[in-house]
């Protein structure tokens, strides 16, 4: 077989093909790239008429930031969103991925709402496939005919139905919130505070979660996704730095001349 | 009956590791048979290393009307085979217009399981009543075998419990003795295993076709003998230290 | 019989003695002074122990020493520092000077050679004329005399902005007190935004021939 390096031999799934070559070089000591976690605080509350979901906006690589205002509340349908923590690869993709067999399903019954746990079935049947090596934990909050629904998944892909959780490394923060002071008559605007309180608890106690706040509130009358919610963290004034250009020396130069030794037009048809 | 390429997947023979935080419930796990049906019981405790990932969950798991499963071990594994037995079981009811044997659901995850158990970590109980065989209890274990018991106890709580079971369980117990029974156990394990705890879910099955619920939450469980801030009498050790 | 799954035999626990726990150092020298300065936020992992804790040490009145890494052998390492300098004003009567202190912090990292202390060191003071001298450490003593420094966890991020600007000064252009200072809020500032480990507050000392001037700066608390 001709060499081919596109993906697109294995069925539309992962390419398995540097498998074998890397844990060779592994073994021979090369040590592998890591990948942007989302060390992460995310939150969903449940309340009398709404489900609410909160997240940090911090993206980290080992000890360094790499994102200062990244989103991390993924659109699944029109009445659904779904946090993401772990890899910020495979949070992405995988929400992506049900969020299309969502909207497939939306044309198929056009006339009822897509049942929430439609996409949580999805997003565990794919998980689980994958034997935790996609690494999403995910909180997939929505509204479908039977109600609001409030699911916590696993990298692994077990599922758990609850009225308030909290995921992610701030997930102990988060959920010293939710424990103390959910219940289940909590108003909008009561939801909204405690779903922030919680994040910010995440985001000051805990290394892995920072920045921002971002809020995305589902109501049967519709889905209200606040961005930078709350912005605690803004960047102190600084003097101002300008380094003058030129200030990289130039060593050497060479220059490549083309030939042109033909030249055609072509007329394409409006 | 590969549970693998069921969902869609790779059907491969390479066996990994599973990874260190996987959610698992470190459980206690009841099923009783009495006089008329059987009683399942279950804590309600899931937890990610020490983590409790999840305080209310319910182990009891419907696989159909008739027949439920305690769920233990893996959660993901556990709830992927339970949902795929439940799928047979449903077909099953349409193709034979009756509610399925349980022998028949406890037969599915024993195959799963053996199939599987490189790459699972499941411990189940079946139990449910249908109208050939009554009330019945199966118990498969991690490595795929199915023993057929009256009373079966499982999870990481259950080494607590053998003695207590062997020494109060009875054939033909009424309702009420076997709830109790298996109350209490759930209550004991509870106690004792670090792994067990929240509230103690306790289900009914018999010939009605369908589950009565109980929930006993946390302060309304059993008392048993905890007096361990009382003195021992004759107390060798002369000071008054108390244990706290 | 192969129906037996191995769920992991019993793991040996390795003898883990250092810990890491974050924050990071400035140090600039001028002409007639020197700044020295920490962030107060100290940590592990993804937990932060204290918002509130220094890494500057006050060794005399002349000289201040920063201390980040294993804060365990931080504690330990300006102890013994502390207690040579004591007993040498006893021995001889007079504090010792900044370039020996840089000369024993040296032989007593050196000493633990093959089980070192854990810890990225910068000695700032003044020297017998008066002028800033600064020293920078490796955590096995390696010293160097140097005009400015940044170590700890962001010293990697805030040294090459350091050098863009210091780099090229000669003893013509001497950097000033002030633009030394900023330069420092601004080091700490900057890494604040990136590193996890370095955050809260940043604390600085001013060494001058009439004392040392301190004060504190606001980083961010995430």
């Amino acid at each position: 077989m001709a060499l081919n390096y596109s993906s697109i031999d294995d069925d539309g799934a992962f390419s398995f093909r540097n498998l074998e070559r890397n844990s060779k070089l592994e073994k021979m000591g090369l040590k592998m790239p890591s990948f942007r976690k989302t060390g992460t605080t995310i939150v969903g509350v449940t309340t009398r008429d709404c489900v609410i979901l909160a997240a940090d906006t911090r993206a980290t690589s080992d000890t360094i930031v790499m994102e200062k205002n990244c989103e991390k509340i993924h659109y699944i349908g029109k009445y659904m969103h779904c946090c993401g923590a772990g890899t910020a690869a495979d949070t992405m993709q995988v929400t992506r991925m049900v969020s299309a067999n969502v909207s497939l399903q939306a044309f198929k019954f056009p006339d009822e709402m897509v049942p929430v746990v439609f996409a949580a079935r999805s997003l565990r049947q794919y998980l689980f496939k994958y034997m935790g090596y996609v690494s999403a934990a995910l909180i997939l909050g929505g509204i479908d005919d039977n109600g609001s629904h409030l699911y916590s998944i696993y990298p692994h892909g077990s599922i758990d139905k609850l009225p308030y959780i909290s995921m992610g490394s701030g997930s102990m923060a988060a959920i010293s919130e939710l424990e103390s002071r959910w219940n289940e008559n909590l108003t909008e605007e009561e939801g909204m505070k405690l779903a922030c309180d919680a994040i910010l608890a995440g985001v000051f106690n805990d290394l892995g979660s920072g920045s921002n706040v971002d809020l995305c509130i589902i109501k049967r009358d519709g889905t209200r996704m606040l961005r930078n919610y709350l912005t605690p963290n803004k960047k102190p004034a600084t003097s101002k730095y300008i380094y003058p250009a030129g200030l990289t020396k130039v060593l050497a130069k060479s220059e490549i001349k083309f030939q042109i030794t033909e030249e055609t037009v072509m007329e394409v048809d409006a | 009956m590969s549970l693998i390429s069921h969902c869609g997947g790779l059907q491969e023979n390479s066996v990994h590791d599973l990874e260190k935080d996987e959610v698992s419930t470190g459980t206690t796990i009841v099923a009783a048979t009495y006089d008329g049906g059987v009683i399942v019981g279950a804590d309600s405790r899931t937890t990610t290393g020490s983590y409790i990932a999840n305080r209310v969950t319910d182990k009891l798991t419907k696989v159909c009307d008739n027949i439920f499963c305690c769920r233990s071990g893996s959660a993901a594994d556990t709830q992927a085979i339970t949902d795929i037995v439940s799928y047979y079981m449903d077909l099953s009811s349409i193709q034979m217009g009756e509610p399925p044997l349980v022998r028949a659901a406890a037969t599915i995850f024993r195959n799963l399981i053996y199939e599987n158990r490189h790459q699972l970590t499941a411990g189940i109980i079946v139990a449910g009543w249908d109208k050939k065989f009554g009330g019945q209890v199966y118990a498969v274990n991690v490595s795929g075998t199915i023993v057929q018991q009256n009373i079966s106890i499982g999870g990481s709580g259950s080494s607590y419990l053998y003695g207590y079971m062997d020494s109060q369980y009875k054939d033909g117990m009424t309702q009420e003795e076997c709830e109790n029974l298996v109350l209490n156990a759930i209550s004991l394990a509870i106690k004792r295993d670090g792994s067990s705890g929240g509230v103690v879910r306790l289900g009914v099955l018999n010939h009605t076709g369908s589950i009565q619920r109980k929930l006993f939450l946390g302060d309304q469980l059993p008392k048993f003998y905890d007096n361990v801030l009382v003195k021992p009498q004759g107390d060798i050790s002369g000071g008054d230290t108390t244990m706290a | 019989m192969d129906t037996v799954i191995d769920r992991g035999a019993p793991k040996a626990r390795n003898f883990e003695p250092y810990a890491s726990n974050g924050g990071s150092i400035v140090a600039i020298s001028g002409k007639d002074f020197v700044i020295v300065a920490s962030d107060t936020r100290l940590s592990e992992g993804y937990m932060i122990y204290t918002r509130k804790q220094s890494k500057l040490f006050q060794l005399s009145d002349k000289s201040v020493l920063g201390c980040t890494g294993c804060w365990c052998d931080t504690l330990s390492l300006t102890n013994i520092i502390q207690s040579q300098l004591k007993s040498y004003l006893h021995d001889h009567n007079t504090i010792m000077q900044p370039g020996s202190i840089a000369q024993l912090l040296s032989t007593l990292l050196y000493s633990r050679r093959f089980f070192p202390y854990y810890v990225y060191n910068v000695l700032a003071g003044l020297n017998e004329n008066g002028e800033g001298c600064l020293y920078s450490y490796d955590p096995v003593g390696h010293c160097e005399k140097v005009s400015y420094t940044a170590g700890g966890s962001s010293g990697v991020l805030m040294q090459p902005f350091l050098d863009s600007w210091l780099g090229k000064r000669t003893v013509d252009s001497p950097v000033s007190e002030e633009e030394a200072l900023n330069l420092v809020k601004d080091a700490f500032t900057a890494a604040g935004e990136r590193d996890i480990y370095t955050g809260d507050e940043v604390v600085y000392n001013i060494i001058k021939k009439d004392g040392i001037k301190s004060g504190v700066v606001q980083l961010r608390k995430d």
